[in-house]
């Protein structure tokens, strides 16, 4: 049995949800079929007032194992540095989430929030934000670069905006069967069993791509939303083409732009109007290339594919 | 099925006339506003407000105010901008699908909204 504690810091509840549409595992399954306790969760937990104060209490003396600590949402540091904007069980959470972490076999950022900061910690930072081990792209985050959990592990980050259900379930189900051994973990602590591979791996529009065949709007089925509409998929690390959401689709089999969601430093470009649906060029070439391609490359394929492109590649292929 | 059409016949012979519409106009010196060019967001979205106020058959306005030219631009960086590598170009219909153009040009075409 795994005892398991979720808490929620500066969030939107996107992950909870995220989480409690979980099938096959389901977040009952969790606890029926592979042993999780969950001891609290803020959509879940039984306890209230003194009794979970108490609760959490025993989880950092150790009275209560605690397996895994789970947290969603930003570590909030405002104002000053004293955390008082996000009070919880008495204190700031900043507080709880430091000990807690401390008494923590492991510790699951799970959610851009948690992991980077995500939209909250976007400039100018009002909450004064963190990720628990990363803000953006500085390593360090709240909990500092050499945080170990006691099983020697950092911080787990499964990023997104939200989480996939099946990220966050499968990552659980490792870690509370003993195999968290098996994660290796890229340079953002993100498992690399999901972050290895790009959003674009197994989008329906890679034909697009290689034909350099643009969308010009949204829902468009004919066309790659790279040239035209900001798609991030070339450099987004995530399997969102390979675990579809809801298991039916994804954003950009959609027709929407991927937004880079699980890259630290999303929302891009701070959000300034005009950046996020628009792919961002200088003098006429993407400010932002697929990973690993050069711009002379860059333009040279797009030449060429475009001179080979077959007629089919301009028609809408996807006739009922 | 026919795979090489990509448009109807009748939207073939369309497109052919206005074309060669266009380019007489070009070729009889219609001027342009080849320069500056659309380098950055805010002067891309410039142009575009502005082909935007244009009534769609207004081919003269679509060429001046995009900065129509019957031969490529070469860039700074020796770059060449066509229309025949512009992400916008239909390379089988030779047809700009920039939504504020929507006008059939030819490969070695260009104008300043340009991107690949
Ligand atoms: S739509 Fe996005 S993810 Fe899909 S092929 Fe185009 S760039 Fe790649
Ligand atoms: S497609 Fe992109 S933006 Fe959408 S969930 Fe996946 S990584 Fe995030
Ligand atoms: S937007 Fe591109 S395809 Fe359209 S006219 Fe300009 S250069 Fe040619």
């Amino acid at each position: 049995m795994a005892n398991v504690l979720w808490l929620q810091g500066g969030a939107c509840s996107g992950n909870t949800m995220s989480f409690l549409n979980a099938e096959e595992p389901s977040a009952c399954d969790l606890v029926t079929d592979f042993g999780m306790n969950i001891l609290w969760h803020p959509s879940l937990g039984m306890e209230l007032g003194d009794n979970l104060q108490q609760m959490l209490r025993d989880c950092v003396s150790g009275k209560i194992k605690l397996d895994i600590f789970v947290f969603e949402g930003t570590v909030v540091n405002a104002p000053n540095g004293t955390g008082e904007w996000n009070r919880f069980a008495g204190r700031p959470m900043k507080e709880w989430v430091r000990e807690l972490a401390d008494a923590a076999d492991f510790v699951v950022a799970i959610g851009d929030c948690a992991t980077w900061g995500g939209i909250p910690a976007t400039a100018p930072n009002p909450t004064d934000s963190q990720g628990l081990q990363f803000l953006k792209r500085d390593h360090g985050g709240y909990l500092g670069k050499d945080f170990r959990a006691k099983s020697g592990l950092p911080v787990i980050n499964i990023p997104g905006c939200p989480a996939h259900p099946d990220w966050v379930t499968q990552i659980l189900v490792a870690v509370a069967t003993g195999r968290a051994g098996d994660l290796s973990l890229d340079e953002f602590q993100r498992p690399k069993t999901f972050f290895q591979s790009f959003t674009q791996t197994g989008c329906t529009r890679n034909m697009h791509f290689a034909y350099k065949v643009s969308a010009t709007e949204f829902g468009q089925r004919k066309g790659c939303l790279f040239y035209d509409l900001g798609c991030r998929g070339p450099m987004t690390h995530s399997p969102c083409n390979r675990i579809l959401w809801n298991r039916v689709s994804s954003k950009t089999r959609a027709g929407m732009p991927c937004l880079g969601c699980t890259e630290p430093e999303f929302p891009f470009f701070d959000l300034a109007p005009g950046t996020v649906f628009k792919t961002q060029t200088m003098m006429g070439i993407p400010k932002d290339l697929p990973e690993g391609v050069n711009k002379k490359g860059y333009i040279k394929l797009t030449g060429a594919a475009k001179a080979a492109a077959p007629a089919w590649a301009e028609q809408d292929i996807f006739v009922v | 099925m026919d795979r090489e059409a990509t448009v109807s016949p009748e939207q073939t012979a369309a497109d052919g006339e206005l074309r060669k519409r266009l380019r007489g106009m070009l070729e009889s010196g219609l001027e342009t506003e080849v320069e500056p060019r659309a380098y950055d967001h805010d002067a891309v979205q410039s142009v575009v407000a502005r082909l935007q106020a244009l009534a769609p058959d207004d081919y003269e306005g679509k060429l001046r105010i995009a900065g129509f030219t019957l031969t490529p631009w070469r860039g700074e960086d020796e770059i060449e901008q066509a229309c025949e590598t512009c992400m916008y170009y239909v390379v089988h219909r030779r047809f700009c699908e920039l939504p504020e153009l929507m006008l059939p040009v030819e490969p070695e075409w260009s104008c300043r909204l340009w991107r690949i």
